[in-house]
């Protein structure tokens, strides 16, 4: 049981950092490398509010919330709307560029020390039993309830929202979209912002959960793997390619070699590219443009 | 003319700066180093130099050493290898360093020592682990001030949980997946069969991972009763963590890093033991509180418990350049650290001593830590032991 309840929450952590590269590809066909990089500036921002607001840590965790959309809009509104009308290489070379400025900031402005925003905002996280006498961590099993609310909330968003008709439109066809009077700019900002938001809940929950340091950039990018073999422009197939790449790494670690942990998530990946390069739910003329 | 005016003003102040900069050099012992001080092993190899420039700061404000001043040149290399040897470089044929001091990864080592093998000038592993090149027969250009030591670490570790047990010991061992920490590991399941312990798991961890559970999951399982841990700290408690969320309730002991004794007061855990070759700041030294008050002054963004390796390497730097003189040069400067006898103050068990064939330490001491929740304290749970170092 306690392998199910391994699986599903590793699975929950990939699919909330992964709905964030989808947000931006399929609505704008960048593909963010800052992604890792923006979902720890988001801990970060809950570490320093935490300790601005000692003792009120509600307040803490919305401010950290909102600096985290902002941060959002702002890599769009001073840097990736510039890339507008360029090649897609250049616009993927500047979320590098940024990935790599926000990982200079973020040492510069809190040092390399190991963080433990969870104390700061004096909360606990006490184990849960759940089913079979499997343990799950508080923190865990937020991630998990929070993966239900996000894709729940953007499923809902996408389909019945006006802005999120807007963004699917922006995606399919930006030109048509367009002459039809959509203001693409914000629409790409808005697409900017929920995956900031996305990315920096799953990294403050992560941080909450087990401390913040630099290596949480690392499991940003394997968060990458999960996205792809989903399909880069589907939410559904982000979710199945969490559950997918994460099954197959506890299960390595249980019963292969905990060492090909760090491999399985990519040779899902090349296995998926082999079979069907687009990924399970992406389609076909979406990769073409890639 | 106004182009020529301004380029030719540029020019003469370049000049002037360098000249200064020269001159000041010229003046002072200018001593290299190359760190980590950002990149994901920097939590554990940037205090160390934020350690030792404090205490270089200090030593200059006091006057310098032979009344001249040291002046160190600290440049950045991410623990990337690459950079690391650019860095190396440019210190020793730019900057003529007279000592080249390394804090990162192991995994920059072979490019650093290459470097400084072709100078011929000496290199000190501070805050870095010990490369087995500075045990007995020593390389001649290799020193190490830093705790952790290969081999001894784990002896001294098996003999605490031996002694401490009270019932036959199924051990678990935990490494991260780098070369230094699954050799140290391996030793250790290889010593525990000369000591009738029994291992019955050994997880090795990637650096980069998301979820320690899984690794956790198989320890508890294994039904371990002891787990040791000799890996980077951030291994050590993310297992550590993992393994009290799945309830398991027994023993576990880590090597105490710089981390170790904030770490104790977090998780106020009375089984979770550390075991090292530095004292902890809850002894209140009168060196401790040295350091604090130099933190405190200088504002540093690390805690002053972080600062010890970096002092203990100020230590060994000024007593070597003592014996050293005016003017410094790298042939001094090696003979000079190969009879270095520091007093630690209380930092460590003894004295840094070195000799010519031994350029780690002739003893070795470890002391165990461990929360006490009936004081509410950190306590120590075993108090220095010697181990001669052959």
């Amino acid at each position: 049981m306690q392998l199910i309840v391994n699986i599903i929450v590793l699975a929950a952590m990939y699919a909330l950092l992964a709905c964030g590269y989808v947000l931006i590809y399929r609505v704008s066909r960048v593909m963010n490398m800052a992604h890792g990089e923006l979902s720890m500036l988001g801990a970060y921002l809950l570490f320093a509010t935490a300790t601005l607001f000692a003792h009120h840590p509600v307040s803490a965790i919305a401010v950290a919330v909102l600096m985290s959309i902002l941060a959002g809009v702002l890599v769009y509104v001073m840097l990736m709307r510039r890339m507008t009308g360029e090649m897609v290489l250049a616009a993927i070379l500047t979320t590098i560029a940024i990935g790599i400025l926000l990982r200079g900031l973020i040492v510069l402005i809190w040092s390399a020390a190991q963080q433990h925003p969870l104390q700061s905002l004096g909360f606990t996280n006490p184990s849960l039993e759940v089913f079979g006498g499997a343990r799950i961590s508080t923190c865990a099993a937020l991630i998990v309830l929070m993966n239900v609310l996000v894709y729940g909330s953007l499923f809902a968003f996408l389909r019945f929202g006006r802005w999120g008709v807007r963004m699917r439109a922006a995606g399919q066809n930006p030109l048509l979209a367009a002459q039809r009077g959509i203001n693409l700019h914000a629409i790409y900002a808005l697409a900017w912002a929920l995956s900031t938001l996305t990315g920096s809940i799953a990294g403050m929950l992560i941080a909450l959960d087990s401390g913040l340091d630099q290596s949480m950039v690392v499991i940003g990018l394997k968060a990458f793997a999960p996205a792809l073999v989903g399909g880069l422009d589907s939410l559904l197939g982000a979710l199945v390619g969490a559950l997918i790449v994460a099954s197959a790494e506890v299960l390595a670690i249980h019963y292969v070699d905990p060492l090909l942990s760090d491999v399985v998530p990519f040779l899902v990946l090349i296995a998926m590219l082999t079979v069907r390069p687009w990924g399970l739910f992406g389609t076909r003329e979406e990769l073409d443009r890639v | 003319m106004l182009k020529r005016t301004l380029a030719s003003s540029g020019a003469a102040v370049f000049a002037v700066v360098a000249a200064i900069a020269s001159a000041h050099a010229e003046d002072a012992y200018v001593i290299g180093v190359t760190g980590a001080l950002t990149g994901p092993s920097s939590s554990t190899n940037g205090p160390p130099i934020e350690g030792l420039r404090l205490y270089v700061d200090r030593l200059n404000a006091s006057g310098g050493i032979n009344s001249k001043k040291i002046q160190l040149s600290i440049l950045d290399d991410q623990a990337e290898p690459s950079k690391a040897a650019a860095n190396a470089k440019r210190l020793l044929t730019q900057d003529n360093v007279s000592l080249l001091i390394l804090s990162s990864l192991s995994s920059t080592y072979a490019p650093v020592v290459a470097e400084s093998k072709r100078a011929n000038v000496p290199l000190m592993f501070m805050g870095a682990v010990c490369p087995k090149e500075v045990y007995p027969p020593a390389e001649a250009l290799q020193f190490c001030t830093t705790a952790y030591a290969g081999g001894y670490d784990s002896r001294a570790t098996l003999a605490f949980v031996k002694a401490t047990a009270k019932e036959p010991v199924k051990l678990g061992l935990v490494a991260m997946a780098i070369p230094l920490s699954r050799g140290e590991i391996d030793y250790a399941e290889q010593h525990a069969k000369t000591m009738a312990m029994t291992t019955v798991d050994k997880e090795v961890i990637p650096p980069p991972t998301p979820d320690y559970t899984p690794f956790a999951t198989k320890l508890k399982d294994a039904n371990v009763t002891w787990v040791f841990s000799w890996a980077p700290w951030v291994t050590e408690v993310k297992t550590f963590e993992a393994l009290r969320r799945l309830g398991w309730q027994d023993n576990y002991i880590a090597w105490s890093h710089i981390e170790a004794e904030s770490e104790l007061a977090r998780l106020k855990d009375n089984k979770l033991y550390v075991i090292g070759a530095n004292s902890l700041f809850q002894d209140r030294l009168p060196v401790h509180a040295e350091i604090a008050d130099a933190v405190k002054k200088a504002n540093v963004r690390y805690p002053a418990e972080q600062m010890t390796e970096g002092w203990i390497g100020g230590l060994v730097l000024e007593a070597a350049l003592k014996k050293v003189g005016w003017p410094a040069d790298a042939g001094k400067m090696r003979t000079a650290l190969e009879s270095v006898s520091v007093d630690t103050k209380g930092l460590r068990g003894g004295p840094l001593q070195w000799s010519k064939d031994n350029h780690f330490r002739t003893r070795q001491y470890y002391r165990v830590y461990r929360w006490d929740d009936a004081k509410s304290a950190i306590v120590q749970a075993q108090d220095w032991t010697p181990y001669d170092v052959q």
